[in-house]
C-alpha cells in the first residue's frame, strides 16, 4: 500500500511540476506582449480607437474693391430624427412634424411619410435640410429627444451671378471649381483642425478625446479689384447687347491700363454660383479668359505699333487699295468690307482696310512682326489670377505661310484670348508698358491683418512711348472722326480704340457668321479704363462698330456718369455750348431709315414730311446751326429726279445730289437721270462736279470722287438688303 | 507507520461510516474558498467593465446582466456549500448511474439541443438552458476515479483497467468533442493525467498517446486546409504587433494582445477599457484581456496567482492529504478542471493558444458551466474537510 501511495504521490508532484509551466509561461508571455510587442500594438490601438475628425475652418470672404461682401458663408441646419431612442413618444414624434409643417411650410404629412419610409432598423431619418438658423431654433426649443441637428456651412455670393465668372463657384467640400474660388482655394480654405474622437467598431463617434488637438485656422479673405458698380453696369449693358443683336453670348472686361487691376469681367449668358448645376455648363465658362478667337481686326494695333515703330510708313502717304475692295496676295483673296479708295495711314486705321494693313505688315519682315505681336503679350498666358485661362495661339515665323504675315496683320491666322486683347490695349494706354492682370489686390486674415499685397506686375515696354503718341490721335479718330467705331462715341469724352470683325472658323471653314469686338479706352489723356466687348455671332449684322461698340459706348457713357473725375472733365469740355445747339449734319440722299439712325446717333429730333425713299431737302440746311428743341424737317420722295423738272427745258436735266450716297446707288441714280458718269475712286461720293442742282444737257458726263463709306453707312446698307 | 489524530480516532470510536452525511471532521478549506471568492469578485468587476456593448446591443443595461451574473454566482456558491456537505463517498457510489444519465443527455443534445454561437450545446429544460457536457464532465471525474481507486490493487492489468476506463472517457470525450472540440480535448488531457496519478501503466498510455498523436499528424497532414489554416495563423501570431487589423481568428488575438498591451503594468483603471469594444464577447472568451488591459500586468498575473494558489490547495492540500486514493484521484481531476480551463482562457487570450472559446471559471459572464465549476469546487471543499491533517492518506 505504501508502495502505492508513495508512486501516486510522487506522480502527483510530477504532474504539479509540468502544470506550473503554465502560470510561468502565461507571465512570461504577458511581459513579451507588454515589452517586445507593445510599441506595435499599442500604435495599432492608436489607429483603430483613436480617430481624428476634422474641426472644419471657415472658408474666407471675398469682397470687391469698395469692401462690398461679394462672397461669404451661411449655415443652414439639417434635421433627423432618431425614431428609435427610448423614451420618444407618438405624440412628441406628432408634435415634431406638426412644429416641422409649420416653419418650413410644407404639409405635416410628407414628415410623416418620411419617417414611415424609412427603414425599420433605422435610427437616423433625416427630415428636413436647409432650414435657417430661426426655423432651427424653433425645433430645438421642442426639446424632443432624439431629433439630430446638423449644421453645415454653404457659400454664400451676396449678390447672385454678380462677378460670377470672376468669383467662380465652390463644390459640396467647398473646394473651389472655377474662377478665383479655384485659383485661391488654399488661401481661402485655412486649415481644418484635429478633434480626436474615439469611434466603436461601426465607425460612429461615441467620444470626445479631450480639447482640440489643433484649432481651425481659418481662411483668408480676399479683396478684389473688382468694382461692383462698374461691374454691374458692364453685365447691364452686355445683356442688353447681347438680347438687342441675337448674339450666342457675349463677353467683356474693364481693366486699368496703369495697373492690370481687373475692374470688371462678365459674360452673358451667365450663372448663380450659388446654385451652380441649375444652369448649362456652357453659361459657366468664362469665355473672357478662355475663349481662344481669331481677334480680327483689334490686332491692326500690332501691325501699326510695329510699322510706325520701324518708321515704314509716314503719316501722308496715300494707299491706293483696289476699287472693287479686293486684292489677290499669293493666290488668296483679301477683301476690305467696302471699297476704300484711296486711304491716308490714318484712313487706314480709322476705315480698318485690310489691304491697306497687310501691305504695312508686308514692309515689314516676319520676325520683326512676331516680336511685337509676342511683345504684347499674344500667344502666352497672361497668367491673370482667374482659374482656367487660356495661352492663345500664335505659330512661330519659321511654320508661317506666305500668307501669314499679310493675314495676320488683320488678325487672322492666330488664336487670342479677350484677356489678351484688352492687357494689349492697356500697354498701348499706358504709354507702352504691359501690366500684368490681375483681380486680387490684398490677401487678409480674419482679424484684418494683411497678409500679402498686389503690387503692379510691369511684363515690359512693348514700344516707344514716342510711337504711341503717335498712334493715339489716329485709334481716337477711329472712334471721333466717322471710323469704323463711331458708335462708341460718348460726348465730351476722349475715346482711343478699335473694332474687329472676325469671321469664325467652323469645323475648319470660314462662315458667314461674325465675331464682333470693340476694345477702347479713355479718357484719351490720361487712360482710367480699358474696355473690351465681344459679341459672338450677333445677327444679323456682324460688325464690331455695329454691335460691340455701342455697347462700349453705353459702358463708357455710365462709368463717366460714376467716376467723378471723368464726369468733371466732361462737364469742362464744350459740352455746355452743345446743349445748346447742333450743327446739323447732311441727311440729303439718305433713305429714311438711315436718316433716323444718323439722327439718333447725334441726338436729333427729326418731323418727316413724305411717305417713302430718299431724303430730298431739309432744313435748316447741313451744317447749319440747329438750336436745341427744334427739329430737324426733312422731305422725303421716291426720286430726286421727280422733283421740280417743269421748269427744266427739253433734253436737259437738273443734276440730282448724289454726295454721301455709295458709288452704286450715285450711278444709278445718274443714270437714270440720263448722265454719263465718270468715276474716280470708290467708296462713298464725297464730291460731285458739276454741282447738284444745275441744269445739265442729258448725255452730259457728271464726275463724282468716292471715298471709303463710314460702317454705319455700309451696315445700314446691308440691312437693306 | 500509521500515526492517528485525535479527531480520527474520536470518529472511530464514534464507529462513524465514511458514508455517513458529513458532519465535518475538520474546516474545509477556507485558503480555497478565500481564492474562490476572489475569483468571483475579480469576474463581477470585469463582466461589468466589459458587457456595456454586449447590453447595448440587447436592449438591456450592464447593471441588469451583471445583476444577474451576480445571482448566478451566488447560486453557484450556494451549490458549492451545498455540495461540500455531501460526503464524496456518497457521490461516489452515484457515478456510474451519474455518467449512463449523462451519456443519454449528450447523445439527447445532438438530436434536440438547441444551438447558440454556432454550436449545439444546450439542452432546454423547463425553460432552463443547460449544457449537458458540463454535467457529463463532473461525472467522468468521479467515474474515473471511483474505477482508478477501485482497481488499484490490478491497476496495471491492460484488459482489466486500462481498457474500460479507457472506454468511458474515450466515449463520453468524444460525444462532447462532436460539439465542442477543445472542452473534450481538456476533459480527455485531465482523465489522462488522473489515469497516471492513479498509476496505471506508463507504457500503455505512452503508446497510447504516440498513436493518437500519430493518428493527429496524419489528419493533419490529409487535410491541407487544416494545415494551411494553421500556417496561417502562425504566421499572423508572429506579426501581431505590425498588421494592420487582421480578420477571423487573427483578429481576435491581435485584439486581445493590444488589450494587454495596453494595460502595460498597472492597467488604465476600472472601467476604462477601449479593447471591450473590438473583443467579441469580452465579458467570457476574452475577459482576461479585459483584465489585463483594466488592471495591467499584475492584475492579470494576480488572476493567475490566485488559479495558481487553488492549484497548489488542490494538490499539495487537499489531493495530498484526503483520506483515501479515490479523495485524492478527484481533489485532481476537480482542481485541474477548474485551473486548466482559468489557463486555457488566459493563454487563448495572451495567444499561447489558437482562439477557442472556453469561459474562465467563476470570472467570466456565467451560464450553467459555474453551477457546475460551483459543484467540483463544494467536493473540493468536501474532500478537504475528511483530509488527515497530520496523517496523509499514503502514511
Amino acid at each position: 500500500m505504501t508502495e502505492h501511495r508513495t508512486s501516486i504521490l510522487s506522480r502527483m508532484f510530477v504532474v504539479l511540476g509540468f502544470l506550473f509551466l503554465i502560470p510561468c509561461a502565461l507571465a512570461f508571455q504577458l511581459i513579451r506582449i507588454n515589452y517586445v510587442e507593445g510599441e506595435g500594438l499599442r500604435t495599432l490601438w492608436t489607429k483603430q480607437a483613436i480617430d481624428e475628425i476634422p474641426i472644419p475652418a471657415q472658408r474666407g470672404n471675398i469682397y470687391d474693391k469698395n469692401g462690398t461682401l461679394l462672397a461669404t458663408n451661411v449655415a443652414d441646419y439639417q434635421i433627423a430624427l432618431d425614431p428609435k431612442i427610448k423614451g420618444l413618444t407618438r405624440d412628441q414624434i406628432n408634435q415634431l412634424i406638426t412644429k416641422l409643417g409649420e416653419v418650413t411650410n410644407q404639409p405635416a404629412s410628407e414628415y410623416r411619410q418620411k419617417i414611415s419610409d424609412a427603414p425599420s432598423r433605422s435610427r437616423y431619418v433625416v427630415l428636413a435640410k436647409n432650414l435657417t438658423g430661426i426655423q432651427k431654433d424653433e425645433i430645438d426649443l421642442l426639446g424632443i429627444k432624439g431629433v439630430i441637428i446638423e449644421e453645415n456651412f454653404r457659400r454664400k455670393y451676396t449678390f447672385g451671378s454678380l462677378a460670377a465668372h470672376s468669383i467662380g463657384f465652390v463644390n459640396h467640400s467647398m473646394n473651389g471649381r472655377t474662377g478665383i474660388e479655384a485659383f485661391y482655394n488654399d488661401e481661402l480654405n485655412g486649415e481644418d483642425g484635429v478633434q480626436q474622437v474615439r469611434k466603436d467598431p461601426f465607425n460612429r463617434v461615441f467620444e470626445y478625446v479631450g480639447a482640440p488637438k489643433k484649432l481651425p485656422t481659418d481662411g483668408y479673405s480676399l479683396h478684389t479689384t473688382v468694382d461692383a458698380y462698374i461691374q454691374a453696369i458692364l453685365e447691364d449693358e452686355l445683356k442688353a447687347g447681347v438680347e438687342k443683336h441675337n448674339a450666342n453670348y457675349g463677353t467683356g472686361i474693364i481693366m486699368d491700363p496703369n495697373t492690370g487691376a481687373i475692374l470688371a469681367l462678365a459674360n452673358y449668358p451667365t450663372f448663380d454660383p450659388n446654385f451652380p448645376g441649375s444652369s448649362e455648363d456652357e453659361n459657366r465658362r468664362n469665355f473672357a479668359i478662355s475663349d481662344m478667337v481669331e481677334p480680327g481686326s483689334t490686332f491692326k494695333l500690332v501691325t501699326a505699333i510695329a510699322a510706325v515703330e520701324q518708321n515704314k510708313v509716314t503719316f501722308d502717304e496715300v494707299f491706293k487699295t483696289p476699287e472693287d475692295g479686293e486684292k489677290v496676295i499669293h493666290g488668296l483673296t483679301l477683301r476690305d468690307h467696302d471699297p476704300l479708295g484711296d486711304i491716308d495711314f490714318a484712313e487706314v486705321i480709322r476705315q480698318s482696310s485690310n489691304i491697306a494693313t497687310a501691305e504695312l505688315a508686308m514692309r515689314l519682315d516676319n520676325d520683326r512682326f512676331y516680336q511685337y505681336a509676342r511683345n504684347l503679350g499674344f500667344g502666352t498666358p497672361t497668367y491673370v489670377d482667374i482659374a482656367g485661362e487660356e495661352s492663345g495661339r500664335m505659330a512661330k515665323p519659321y511654320d508661317w505661310s506666305m500668307v501669314s504675315l499679310p493675314w495676320m496683320s488683320h488678325g487672322y491666322e492666330l488664336l487670342s484670348t479677350p484677356i489678351q486683347v484688352t492687357q494689349a490695349y492697356a500697354a498701348f494706354a499706358n504709354d507702352g508698358m504691359l501690366m500684368r492682370p490681375y483681380i486680387i489686390e490684398r490677401i487678409e486674415d480674419n482679424n484684418g491683418n494683411v497678409i500679402s499685397e498686389h503690387e503692379p506686375v510691369e511684363i515690359r515696354r512693348v514700344a516707344k512711348k514716342r510711337t504711341l503718341q503717335k498712334l493715339l490721335p489716329v485709334f481716337e479718330s477711329v472712334v471721333s472722326d466717322s471710323g469704323t467705331g463711331d458708335l462708341a462715341q460718348v460726348e465730351g469724352l476722349r475715346i482711343a480704340g478699335k473694332t474687329g470683325t472676325a469671321k469664325k472658323v467652323v469645323n475648319g471653314r470660314y462662315t458667314s457668321n461674325y465675331r464682333g469686338s470693340f476694345v477702347g479706352f479713355f479718357p484719351v489723356d490720361n487712360p482710367k479704363y480699358v474696355c473690351f466687348i465681344m459679341l459672338d455671332e450677333p445677327k444679323p449684322v456682324g460688325y464690331g462698330g455695329y454691335t460691340a461698340a455701342p455697347i462700349f459706348r453705353q459702358v463708357a457713357k455710365r462709368i463717366s456718369g460714376l467716376d467723378d473725375d471723368l464726369r468733371n472733365q466732361m462737364i469742362l469740355e464744350p459740352l455746355a455750348e452743345q446743349s445748346e445747339y447742333q450743327i446739323t449734319p447732311n441727311l440729303v440722299g439718305l433713305t429714311v431709315y438711315e436718316a433716323e439712325e444718323m439722327a439718333e446717333t447725334m441726338n436729333l429730333e427729326l418731323s418727316i414730311t413724305g411717305s417713302a425713299g430718299l431724303v430730298q431737302q431739309q432744313i435748316p440746311m447741313p451744317n447749319d446751326t440747329l438750336w436745341a428743341g427744334n427739329e430737324l424737317k426733312l422731305t422725303v420722295a421716291n426720286s430726286f429726279a421727280s422733283s421740280d423738272t417743269t421748269s427744266v427745258k427739253e433734253g436737259y436735266a437738273r443734276i440730282p445730289d448724289v454726295k454721301g450716297l455709295s458709288m452704286r446707288n450715285a450711278i444709278a441714280l445718274l443714270r437714270s437721270t440720263g448722265f454719263d458718269i465718270e468715276k474716280i475712286g470708290s467708296g462713298t461720293v464725297f464730291t460731285q462736279f458739276p454741282k447738284q442742282d444745275q441744269i445739265m444737257k442729258i448725255g452730259g458726263k457728271v464726275t463724282i470722287r468716292g471715298k471709303a463709306r463710314s460702317l454705319e453707312t455700309v451696315t445700314i446698307a446691308k440691312l437693306d438688303k | 507507520m500509521i500515526h492517528t489524530s485525535p479527531h480520527n480516532n474520536l470518529n472511530n470510536v464514534l464507529g462513524t461510516s465514511p458514508e455517513d452525511i458529513d458532519a465535518g471532521r475538520q474546516g474545509s478549506d477556507r485558503v480555497l474558498l478565500m481564492a474562490i471568492i476572489m475569483l468571483m469578485m475579480f469576474g463581477v468587476l470585469a463582466v461589468y467593465s466589459s458587457i456595456a456593448f454586449f447590453a447595448e446591443s440587447n436592449d438591456t443595461s450592464a447593471f441588469a446582466l451583471v445583476t444577474r451574473h451576480v445571482v448566478k454566482l451566488a447560486i453557484a456558491f450556494f451549490v458549492m456549500l451545498i455540495v461540500s456537505k455531501i460526503n464524496y463517498h456518497t457521490l461516489a457510489k452515484f457515478s456510474r448511474i451519474g455518467m449512463m444519465i449523462s451519456l443519454l443527455l449528450l447523445v439527447a443534445v445532438l438530436i434536440f439541443g438547441t444551438e447558440q454561437f454556432g454550436a449545439k450545446r444546450w439542452l432546454n429544460v423547463g425553460g432552463f438552458s443547460f449544457q449537458p457536457s458540463t454535467l457529463a464532465t463532473v461525472a467522468l471525474l468521479l467515474h474515473v476515479s471511483v474505477l482508478l481507486s477501485e482497481k488499484q490493487d490490478y491497476v496495471k492489468d491492460f484488459k482489466k483497467s486500462f481498457i474500460p476506463i479507457m472506454v468511458w472517457v474515450t466515449v463520453t470525450c468524444g460525444l462532447i468533442g462532436i460539439e465542442d472540440f477543445s472542452s473534450a480535448g481538456i476533459l480527455m488531457g485531465i482523465c489522462l493525467v488522473m489515469m497516471f496519478i492513479g498509476r496505471i501503466s506508463i507504457i500503455q498510455m505512452g503508446s497510447m498517446v504516440a498513436v493518437a498523436l500519430l493518428g493527429g499528424m496524419l489528419l493533419l497532414n490529409q487535410s491541407a486546409n487544416r494545415q494551411d489554416r494553421i500556417e496561417q495563423y502562425v504566421e499572423q501570431i508572429k506579426n501581431i504587433e505590425t498588421e494592420e487589423f487582421l480578420t477571423g481568428s487573427g483578429y481576435q488575438a491581435q485584439q486581445a494582445h493590444i488589450a494587454i498591451a495596453k494595460g502595460e503594468l498597472f492597467g488604465v483603471g476600472i472601467g476604462k477599457s477601449t479593447q471591450r469594444d473590438f473583443l467579441p464577447a469580452p465579458y467570457n472568451d476574452f475577459i482576461f484581456a479585459i483584465i489585463a488591459e483594466e488592471y495591467g500586468f499584475f492584475g492579470a498575473m494576480s488572476l493567475i496567482v490566485i488559479f495558481s494558489l487553488i492549484l497548489i490547495r488542490g494538490i499539495v492540500f487537499i489531493a495530498r492529504k484526503s483520506e483515501d486514493t479515490l479523495g485524492a484521484l478527484l481533489a485532481v481531476g476537480c482542481t485541474l478542471t477548474i485551473v486548466l480551463f482559468g489557463f486555457v482562457n488566459a493563454s487563448v487570450a495572451s495567444g499561447l493558444l489558437p482562439v477557442t472559446g472556453l469561459p474562465m471559471p467563476f470570472v467570466s459572464y456565467g451560464g450553467t458551466n459555474m453551477l457546475f465549476a460551483g459543484l467540483m469546487v463544494g467536493i473540493l471543499l468536501n474532500i478537504s474537510k475528511h483530509s488527515k491533517e497530520r496523517r496523509p492518506f499514503y502514511a
